[in-house]
């Protein structure tokens, strides 16, 4: 008497959203139902296979660290790739006007989902990145210095509330799902006056660089790992998956312990 | 046997965007003109037309084509004040007027004809009432008959169509008037080469074989109504309406919140499975002038969406506020507005227009769009870009930042071969324009590069201020590369010389200019 009950259940979605039916997903969705598959957008590339789940966790935080020409540019670059992938739309906040739009999409950005705000006042920041995550997928905005602990905390909740992730570049000391400190990166093909960047090294693609990347997060990525990138993928899509160099040091410099 | 549509006359000003860049440069009277849009030829003056120049051509082409012809760009918002004055002398003689387009409007004629003492007087009073602009009228049941009618009117005679003659009238036309060129071309590859064949068909296997658009274009080649003649008195609580406190004198502002009472009335209809044909602006005034204008929505396929209704109220509006100006006129706009409202006026089952099911991309853009919209209210419109690709040599010229709604101009054509061009990888940050920066050789001296392309000396030290701690020594180097920019012109060109340079762990793309050196951007 429980077979049919039973059927029934395989028509719902597990927690990992794991062989459910489409049209029953469909079903499911028009009546508001949000699918443990969902909850994740997933991201390509070696990043994916670095970072936990292999892909962004919808309603989170995911602060990018790293100086000027680390590679935290690109970093951020590729996340937003994932969300303009699924159809969706991102947004960055730019307030002196310096994304590298050409760059956004050879890293896959969709540029027609893709809305940039520039001329940010810092005073109006908060309440700016707060709209943006109403309505975008995936946001990248650099953090102004000074940003209070209440307007952190808010858009934690907001994020949280709209189901959207925030890329949060700079320092952020509230709460964050994942976070991502670039080291820095190495470009095979320069010289002393010869070859050009990305020219291509002995061991990687034409056109690829290196990057360190130290990938800490809750839940399973608590314990961090230290990971070596290639980017871009070789020819043909295949991508080289992350390769662990080490543990994270016990204090990261700069980070502060979530 | 349906009911005949209601009797329409159809006034039409034709090539109303050179009408309109006549108005505003004299000088072009009796010139061939051709206004583009987008590099393309929009419309012709008779002069360019008998020279061969058509709509869709490329500018360069038409100028091939006609020389001498002298070419202006598309103003929307001065064709739309322009035709204000001929609306306005039209509704002296005939209320209810609908505009379709600056250049083109409908009249129901069943009040006005009976008044004057039939169609034909009724047109050739509205005739003498626009003088100057020579519009063709032509008087029909139902406007795509009456547009027909007016097309095939000459200046001064009109062309009426008796009671009851439309179907009659229409039969003989061929099939691309039907302005669906698919349409169009597999009907004349399935024989039926007149609109007569095509209504002959009966609108069951119509159906079924064109779908909805397919079903429409019937009714219209049968010269019935152009939609099915369910729901056509909206309930008022569908109006939206938007009261400003303090009054609104400004257009932008004002175009600003027509926008969004715009996407509010579309996705309500949407919501109900509607969309709307027919719109009536109503706004009122502080000084309590209220002012009313009807338009028509009806694309190809009537799938309206809010861009279209939304630029019809900004066009309504700026020549509502910009009335009277330089002119003393008694219907002039004399203060700033206090109420705009849009009115479904007529609404349709929608057809292929709607929502996907489930949402889907479409519902994300929505989404995206008003959150965007709330952002550009903050922060100005221009303060919401999206990146464009252009052609260009380097990353900052290879991109055009478009406000979010806008569209794209023109640029440079992507596909052309730009000889010189940076290759990628390209810098994720890109400073526009670039960052002041110092290129030193071992000995101090800021590198200079020759007209040959021979550098001064090695780069040993870079500095800026974009870069960790100011610069550093530099770790690799590659180029120079030479830009001859604008060489033809010997006050825009300049020579530049582009490196990529690894310095204070960034790779930076730098530019020198003589002494002078700018990090263009980081290989982040």
């Amino acid at each position: 008497m429980f077979g049919p009950l039973l059927r029934a259940e395989h028509a719902f979605p597990y927690r990992d959203g794991m062989g459910t039916p489409e049209h029953t997903i469909a079903s499911l969705r028009s009546a508001g139902v949000v699918l443990a598959g969902e909850r994740r957008i997933p991201v390509a590339g070696p990043l994916g296979t670095a970072i936990p789940g292999g892909g962004l966790v919808r309603g989170s935080v995911v602060a990018v660290r790293g100086g000027p020409g680390s590679g935290a540019g690109s970093v951020t670059q590729w996340l937003l790739a994932a969300a303009t992938a699924t159809g969706e739309w991102a947004g960055v906040v730019d307030p002196d006007g310096v994304f590298g739009a050409l760059a956004a999409q050879e890293a896959g950005v969709e540029l027609d989902r893709l809305a940039v705000v520039r001329g940010v006042p810092a005073r109006q920041w908060p309440r700016v990145v707060a709209t943006l995550l109403e309505g975008l997928s995936v946001v990248a905005a650099a953090v102004p210095p000074r940003l209070s602990a209440a307007d952190e905390r808010r858009l934690v909740a907001r994020a949280r509330e709209r189901s959207a992730v925030l890329i949060a570049s700079g320092g952020w000391s509230a709460e964050a799902a994942l976070r991502l400190a670039v080291e820095g990166s190495v470009w095979p093909g320069l010289d002393e006056g010869a070859g050009s960047l990305g020219g291509g090294g002995l061991d990687v693609a034409p056109g690829a660089r290196r990057l360190r990347v130290t990938v800490t997060g809750r839940g399973a990525a608590a314990r961090g790992r230290v990971v070596d990138l290639v980017w871009p993928p070789l020819p043909g899509g295949l991508a080289i998956p992350a390769v662990d160099v080490g543990a994270v040091p016990a204090e990261p410099p700069g980070q502060v312990a979530v | 046997m349906t009911p005949a549509p209601e009797r329409m006359l159809c006034l039409w000003c034709p090539d109303w965007p050179v009408v309109t860049a006549r108005l505003a440069d004299p000088a072009l009277a009796g010139r061939p003109v051709a206004v583009i849009e987008r590099g393309l030829v929009l419309s012709a003056s008779a002069e360019a037309r008998d020279a061969g120049v058509v709509r869709g051509l490329r500018r360069r082409e038409a100028e091939g084509r006609c020389p001498g012809l002298a070419t202006a760009p598309v103003d929307e918002a001065a064709a739309m004040r322009a035709f204000e004055a001929v609306v306005l002398a039209v509704e002296a003689l005939a209320p209810r007027c609908a505009l379709e387009r600056p250049g083109l409007l409908f009249v129901p004629t069943r009040g006005p004809s009976r008044y004057f003492g039939g169609d034909a007087a009724l047109a050739g009073r509205l005739a003498g009432a626009v003088p100057g602009m020579d519009p063709r009228i032509g008087v029909a049941d139902g406007t795509f008959a009456a547009r027909l009618a007016a097309r095939q009117a000459a200046p001064g005679v009109p062309v009426v169509v008796p009671p009851g003659g439309s179907p009659a009238f229409l039969a003989g036309w061929p099939v691309g008037v039907l302005d669906d060129p698919d349409l169009a071309s597999l009907l004349g590859r399935l024989g039926l080469t007149r609109l007569g064949d095509f209504a002959a068909l009966p609108s069951g296997s119509v159906l079924g074989r064109f779908g909805l658009a397919g079903l429409a274009a019937h009714r219209r080649a049968r010269g019935s109504e152009e939609h099915p003649p369910e729901m056509r008195v909206p309930p008022p609580e569908w109006d939206e309406t938007v009261e400003f406190d303090p009054p609104e004198a400004r257009v932008d502002a004002a175009t600003f919140s027509g926008r969004t009472l715009a996407e509010r009335l579309v996705s309500r209809l949407g919501a109900e499975g509607l969309s709307c044909t027919r719109v009536r602006v109503e706004a009122e005034t502080e000084h309590g002038e209220r002012l009313t204008r009807t338009w028509r929505l009806e694309g190809p396929r009537s799938s309206t969406g809010p861009g279209l209704l939304a630029e019809r109220v900004r066009g309504q509006l700026e020549a509502w506020i910009s009335r009277g100006e330089g002119t003393e006129r008694e219907d002039e706009v004399t203060g700033g507005l206090t109420l705009l409202r849009l009115v479904p006026d007529e609404v349709v089952l929608a057809g292929q227009s709607q929502l996907g099911l489930w949402g889907g991309d479409r519902a994300a853009a929505e989404r995206a769009a008003r959150a965007l919209v709330r952002v550009q209210s903050l922060l100005g419109t221009g303060s919401v870009v999206t990146p464009v690709l252009q052609g260009g040599r380097t990353p900052a010229e290879r991109v055009a930042w478009v406000p979010f709604g806008q569209d794209p101009p023109v640029g440079a054509e992507a596909a052309a071969p730009w000889p010189g061009a940076l290759p990628p990888p390209f810098p994720a940050v890109v400073f526009d324009p670039g960052r002041p920066a110092a290129l030193l050789d071992p000995a101090g001296e800021a590198v200079m590069v020759s007209a040959r392309g021979v550098p001064s000396g090695e780069p040993a030290r870079l500095r800026c201020e974009a870069l960790v701690g100011g610069g550093g020594p530099v770790e690799a180097w590659a180029g120079p590369w030479l830009h001859d920019v604008r060489w033809w012109d010997p006050a825009a060109h300049r020579r530049r010389a582009w490196w990529q340079v690894v310095a204070a762990g960034a790779a930076c793309l730098v530019a020198t200019e003589g002494g002078s050196a700018y990090v263009e951007g980081l290989y982040d």
